[in-house]
């Protein structure tokens, strides 16, 4: 074996070996080493950025992440920016500059960012890629999922405690785990509430299209529909009109909706993003934070159901009673609201 | 058990006379911009940009209608807005002989944008549900849309004169050929420009029929390729009013039956019904034998000093 051989040899077990080792501290995708890294409190203004996967302008969904941003900005004088990312490349871009950038936490807001920050999180150790929803994480990868069924299941408790015809509808905008989960709960408050209750569940495959949104309530109250609960998203009004135009009551969703139609929003089950946002926030500035998958619900304030006051008085005492008690076993853990793995 | 049956039978005329409804209501945009579709088609120009004069006319609707408080102010915005963006397409498509596909495409990314900036301008930057006055219903006890009226008056008003006019001989020759049409003493480029405007007309209404007359409100968006769903029901129709309507209307029932099946949940996939309009377009291809009722010109552009 010559000289020269021989050096090529060295030179390839070299690079075997830097291989393997940048793979070693590379894959650290899994529980065991998401151990806190002290990062130390950081210097000079937070950059905080915000993924949504649809406008923020939808009253719903992206609108009250949105507005935790805007919370944050407000309590730690972040710097905020947010983009609207609904492909997988386009979000995965737009994190990858967001790092670039040094931003120091980018949320995404939906399961689907997870694995996205996953990916572009090896490359960024210093920024923190948390999403709303999701299971994996690694040191600077998080995840914050809101127990929106926990309200969701207080409503389904309301509709088929008031409803006179026995059945109740579900209109949903894509058919999608997180949708599917929340009419799961709104189910199970049903069920439980009124073991006869029939429960529509329906999908139009669209989160703007307010005029599918408006069929599809129509058809369900063709099918005997009293009450209806919606995940339209930005299609919602379409659900209120139809409610609107055959007399019956329905519930918003994400955010406190009674404004969009008083005359028809009984109640809202909302998600209050602000404080957790907030505190998440904090954690970073002071470099307390840690990663993990986060479930936040009734008694962290992050999820309520909140009623219409126009239309409050028509709710029967017993009705308004048997909600706060519902909340308050959910609160203390006594009845365990369904919710979905995604 | 004959009560149990009458009941039965009951709620049966009831689910019919919803999935009628339905039809009707998600019908009516559809063959309000069908028709300016087909008669522009004829003409020989591929409107893609109908998708974006939709979305446009229903933000001009909706938006004029809130600050008036008058629906018809608002359908008169739609309208214009409509002819103003068809305007600019035709100025780039006839006098520039600028790709349509490439000049459709940009009217739709264009509205696209617009209205969702101008919306999130209006409305606050994670938006608002926002609900306006509403077109009134007419006909006494069967409650009708105007605008459904109007929609017939279009659909019969277009093919008369398509048929019957010389305008419509005209205009159906530019289709064929544009040269014979100059030769006879018409200017193909004036046709074409008139057949743009009441296009963009019928696209801007058929838009602010869904802001104001279906939904009373406005999302980003909302148009949700029902433009494309008329560029298709045109070909579907053999480039003709009434045809088009037809498949308009078709496409709306099967909408309609989609919404009752997943209603009912009946043991029926649902996709069925979206697939359902484009089997049968398929159908009708097979049966007429391909592309002969086209339009010759179709997507061709018209140089006036080409030798």
């Amino acid at each position: 074996m010559g000289r020269e051989t021989m050096k090529y040899f060295c030179a390839l077990f070299a690079i075997i070996l830097s291989i393997g080792c940048t793979g070693g501290t590379q894959s650290n995708g899994t529980a065991q080493d998401a151990k806190p890294t002290p990062a130390g409190p950081i210097d000079g203004p937070l950059k905080v950025a915000l993924l949504t996967p649809s406008s923020i302008s939808d009253s719903g969904w992206s609108a009250l992440a949105y507005r935790g941003l805007q919370a944050i900005a407000a309590e730690t004088g972040a710097e905020i920016k947010n983009a609207v990312a609904a492909q997988a490349q386009e979000a995965k871009d737009l994190m990858r500059s967001y790092g670039q950038q040094g931003f120091h936490l980018v949320i995404g807001h939906g399961y689907e960012y997870n694995q996205h920050g996953i990916d572009i999180g090896k490359d960024f150790p210093k920024t923190i890629f948390l999403s709303t929803s999701g299971s994996q994480i690694a040191p600077n990868v998080g995840c914050l999922r809101f127990y929106l069924e926990q309200a969701m299941y207080v409503l389904g408790a309301v509709a088929a405690k008031m409803s006179k015809s026995g059945t109740v509808a579900m209109i949903g905008g894509p058919e999608v785990p997180s949708i599917a989960s929340t009419f799961d709960a709104f189910e199970q408050g049903a069920k439980e509430t009124n073991r006869n209750i029939r429960v529509l569940r329906t999908f139009t495959g669209s989160n703007d299209d307010v005029g599918k949104a408006k069929a599809q309530t129509l058809a369900a109250i063709d099918q005997g529909a009293d009450f209806v609960i919606h995940q339209a998203n930005a299609a919602a009004q379409g659900v209120f009109e139809a409610c609107r135009e055959r007399g019956i009551m329905a519930f918003g969703t994400n955010s406190d909706q009674s404004a969009a139609a008083p005359d028809v929003v009984l109640a809202s089950a909302v998600i209050v993003a602000e404080p957790v946002f907030v505190r998440v926030a904090k954690s970073i500035q002071e470099g307390s934070y840690q990663s993990g998958i986060e479930l936040v619900g009734m008694k962290d304030d992050a999820i309520a159901y909140v009623w219409n006051p126009q239309l409050l008085p028509q709710v029967p005492d017993d009705v308004v009673q048997m909600a706060r008690t519902l909340a308050q076993k959910i609160r203390e853990g006594e009845i365990k609201v369904t919710k979905r793995e995604f | 058990m004959g009560a149990q049956a009458q009941g039965e039978g009951a709620t049966n005329m009831t689910e019919a006379i919803g999935i009628v409804a339905a039809m009707l209501s998600l019908g009516t945009p559809l063959v309000i911009a069908g028709t300016g579709e087909a008669v522009l088609e004829r003409t020989g120009v591929l409107n893609i940009g109908i998708e974006g004069m939709m979305l446009a006319g229903a933000f001009a609707g909706f938006f004029v209608c809130h600050a008036t408080g008058n629906p018809w102010f608002g359908i008169g915005a739609a309208v214009g807005t409509g002819i103003l963006l068809a305007m600019v397409s035709s100025i780039l498509v006839l006098g520039y002989a600028v790709d349509q596909v490439v000049v459709g495409t940009g009217i739709n990314l264009f509205s696209l944008g617009a209205t969702g900036s101008l919306f999130v301008a209006q409305f606050g930057e994670t938006g608002r549900l926002v609900s306006v006055q509403t077109v009134p219903k007419v006909g006494g006890v069967w409650a009708l849309n105007p605008l459904m009226l109007i929609a017939v008056c279009l659909v019969l008003g277009a093919w008369f004169i398509l048929k019957k006019t010389n305008w419509g001989l005209a205009a159906r020759a530019t289709g064929e050929s544009p040269e014979a049409t100059s030769a006879a003493g018409f200017s193909p480029i004036r046709i074409r420009t008139q057949a743009f405007l009441f296009a963009g007309a019928t696209a801007g209404l058929a838009g602010s029929y869904l802001s104001l007359a279906q939904t009373n409100s406005f999302a980003e968006n909302m148009t949700a390729g029902r433009g494309f769903v008329v560029i298709a029901a045109v070909t579907f129709g053999r480039w003709m009013p009434v045809g088009a309507s037809f498949a308009c209307l078709f496409i709306a029932l099967a909408y309609g039956m989609q919404f009752f099946s997943k209603a009912k949940d009946l043991p029926v996939p649902y996709q069925l019904f979206d697939a359902l309009p484009y089997m049968l377009a398929l159908a009708v291809l097979w049966g007429v034998g391909g592309g002969s009722a086209a339009p010759a010109k179709l997507g061709i552009p018209y140089r006036r000093n080409q030798e």
